[in-house]
């Protein structure tokens, strides 16, 4: 080891954190534009992440199911289903290049279902969509993509290092020019000389108690951007979806897209009176609303004493034949059956923390506020606003990871590798050791990282309120000044130490909480994917607004601030109530 | 509650001469996948263990993949069992107990 406690260094061109579809969209871009890849994950590179876990489908705008169906059409819904606050600009370019994004993937050789004629097939999931739109495979849409992209990051031979977690960026000056990893399987400090940073660290699931993610999805990338002085946009927008299974307890937080049984026959969701209910809370009055009125109807019943026994509502998937349960969501359905649900009988549905909407705040070349970092995926920011329609998520990862990866080898090209101050590259490395000196007297990160799931889901999930946010902003801060200080890993040995990464994983966690409820605490009305009980009406008057976050460089303070946004005329905001 | 014990396979090839197996005793409110077993002995009873932690509960990165009671299986995809041995495929790298190297 170098005095500095770094043990190797690396550079590159430019340097993918994220090993998910949009990291490895971005890598392969990035290659092609002749720059030098560096793809790092602390998952094994193109095996973790959310991407292949992804079930049902992506919203391309085709027009095969109904001509009526156009990108200004899919414009339209997603700029509506973002209540107003999606930068325009963003959602116009996924809308506008999703379907030459599929005509590249396909290029790369995944295959997703057609019809006989040879034409996609094309499924709506809820009402959120004008036309149906999603294109499929099967009900494992995630498998094809991440196989194609595999397949031509091999071909390509892009470099790729596994189980790396990137801890801190580091700059030169104003922009970033490197990072600071943790090798799982060495045990060893990394540092990574790069001349632009594509972030595509993917989710923060992992934040609640139960979510339908991979225990990856700490959200490490909204800290490592806000830490490296990037503004994060929308964050308080966090999708709980309510058609998530609640029980038993191996599978909980696991989707199933009933949704798309209601077609077919299928008995919609009902209490444990047997009364159907999600029609009383949908402001149109749909027994399918869009996806973030299922989670909040649900906890609905369960605080009017009608839930399930484990805090969820019903549905019968036996009210469907088991033909057409296999033939519409075969794996899902095998999954379930294979830790000994049964399918004939009624299930626990509930609420599952699943997406957040927003992020990473990036312009339309994908870049941060901060020089030199790009971001693509689900921890960016700006093209979704307050709500993610279901199957935008693949959409947007394919078409930002392809400009992101060609405007980072752009500006890669433009300059070199910067000089990471050595100051901070060293006191990164002292800071990610020390837990391996510290005494073992104090609380494993999962204590302490239970603890905030426990709070995320009292305070900052379905339902908000000024007190709760407050409160548990409160006890965030605390948790940062007493608890972190004593966290004890497990044992000092340094490979494969996973106590180790779940620290630095506890700390990230907390700084975006934090974040997350302080924009959750400024935003005083309801709106798509947020709703505040003390609040609960849409308030187009005062809050077509953005939340931006930004850490000063104050200490620990973190800095919100609203900025009006201008809606794009397909928005209609809510006019301000008579008298 | 749910009392299982598993055995778990046991190897630091920069201390140990020679793997060993380890059994545990766990508790636990419900069944539990293998993999949810392993992250629960991890947990609770001993963090010298070093194991993956990654859990697509599809079973579609097969990164979980590990010999149980001698079959090779998914570890996220299968219900933990009293008595079963969980041990990494045959002809892996070894980076530390179920660590191995991946291709
Ligand atoms: C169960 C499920 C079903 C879904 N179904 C759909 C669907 O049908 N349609 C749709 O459009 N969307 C769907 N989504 C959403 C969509 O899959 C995700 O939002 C999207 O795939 C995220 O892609 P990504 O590339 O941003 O991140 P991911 O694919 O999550 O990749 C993140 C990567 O970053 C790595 N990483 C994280 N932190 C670090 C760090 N500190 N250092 C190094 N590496 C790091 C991880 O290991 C991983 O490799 C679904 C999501 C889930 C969970
Ligand atoms: S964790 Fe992916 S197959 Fe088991």
């Amino acid at each position: 080891m170098s005095s500095d406690g770094i043990d190797r260094v690396i550079a590159t061109d430019v340097l993918v954190i994220g090993g998910g579809g949009g990291g490895l969209r971005a890598a392969v871009a990035a290659h092609d534009a002749g720059a030098r890849v560096l793809v790092l994950s602390k998952g094994i590179v193109g095996k973790s992440g959310l991407t292949q876990t992804a079930v049902t489908g992506f919203q391309v705008a085709f027009g095969y199911a109904d001509p009526r169906d156009n990108p200004e059409v899919h414009y339209g819904d997603t700029i509506r289903g973002g209540y107003g606050l999606a930068d325009p600009e963003l959602a116009r370019i996924f809308c506008d290049e999703a379907v030459a994004a599929v005509e590249d993937i396909e290029s790369f050789g995944a295959r997703f279902d057609r019809d006989e004629d040879g034409k996609l097939i094309q499924r709506k999931l809820d009402s959120s969509q004008t036309y149906p739109r999603s294109i499929k495979k099967g009900d494992s849409l995630g498998t094809p993509i991440m196989q194609a992209l595999r397949r031509e990051m091999n071909r390509r031979d892009v470099p790729r290092l596994h189980e790396m977690l990137v801890t801190k960026l580091l700059k030169d000056g104003d922009r970033v020019c490197g990072a600071i990893a943790l090798d799982f399987q060495k045990g060893e400090i990394v540092e990574i000389r790069a001349g632009a940073i594509v972030m595509a660290t993917g989710g923060a699931g992992e934040l609640f108690p139960v979510h339908s993610n991979t225990p990856d999805s700490t959200g490490d990338g909204y800290a490592l951007a806000l830490n490296a002085g990037a503004d994060l946009v929308d964050i308080e927008f966090l999708l709980m979806l309510g058609h998530a299974v609640l029980h038993p307890a191996t599978v909980r937080g696991v989707l199933f897209t009933f949704q798309y049984l209601l077609t077919k026959g299928a008995r919609p969701l009902f209490n444990s009176e047997g009364e159907p209910f999600l029609s009383n809370y949908d402001p149109e009055g749909s027994d399918n609303p869009a996806r973030h009125i299922y989670a909040r109807a649900v906890y609905g019943e369960v605080r009017a004493g009608r839930g399930s026994p484990h805090g969820g509502a019903f549905f019968d998937p036996g009210s469907v034949s088991h033909e057409t349960l296999m033939d519409s969501l075969p794996s899902q359905t095998k999954y379930l059956e294979k830790f000994g649900v049964d399918m004939t009988k009624p299930i626990e549905v509930g609420a599952a923390a699943h997406y957040v909407c927003g992020g990473i705040k990036i312009d339309t070349g994908s870049q941060s506020t901060v020089p030199g970092l790009f971001a693509v995926g689900e921890c960016s920011g700006g093209p979704h606003g307050a709500g993610r329609i279901g199957g935008n998520s693949l959409t947007e990862i394919l078409v930002f990871g392809k400009r992101a990866g060609a405007e980072a080898a752009a500006f890669a090209n433009e300059g070199n590798t910067g000089n990471p101050d050595r100051d901070d590259a060293s006191s990164e490395a002292d800071r990610v050791t020390a837990y391996l000196s510290r005494d073992r007297s104090g609380p494993r990160p999962n204590v302490i990282k239970a603890r905030l799931q426990q709070l995320m889901n009292d305070y900052v999930g379905v339902v908000r309120n000024e007190e709760g946010l407050r409160d548990t902003i409160a006890e965030f801060e605390r948790m940062e000044r007493e608890e972190l200080p004593s966290m004890s890993v497990a044992e000092e040995n340094r490979v494969g130490n996973y106590d180790w990464v779940e620290a630095l994983e506890v700390t990230a966690m907390i700084r975006f909480a934090r974040a997350m409820a302080g924009a959750a605490l400024l935003r005083t009305e309801s709106r798509g994917a947020h709703y505040r009980e003390d609040y609960p009406e849409l308030d187009d008057q005062n809050w077509l607004k953005n939340v931006l976050i930004r850490h000063s460089g104050n200490g620990d303070v973190l800095d919100f601030e609203a900025r009006d946004c201008k809606p794009s005329p397909e928005y209609t905001p809510v006019p301000a109530e008579a008298g | 509650m749910e009392k299982l014990n598993i055995t778990l396979y046991r190897f630091d090839p920069e201390k140990d001469a020679e793997p060993r197996l380890q059994a545990y005793d766990i508790e636990s409110d419900g069944p539990l996948s293998v993999l949810q077993a392993i992250r629960h002995v991890y947990h609770n009873v001993d963090g010298t263990l070093s194991f993956r932690n990654s859990d697509c509960r599809r079973g579609v990165c097969g990164i979980c993949s590990m010999m149980i009671n001698g079959r090779r299986q998914l570890t996220c995809m299968c219900l933990a069992t009293d008595g079963m041995t969980v041990e990494p495929p045959p002809n892996r790298t070894i980076v530390k107990d179920l660590v191995f190297e991946t291709d």
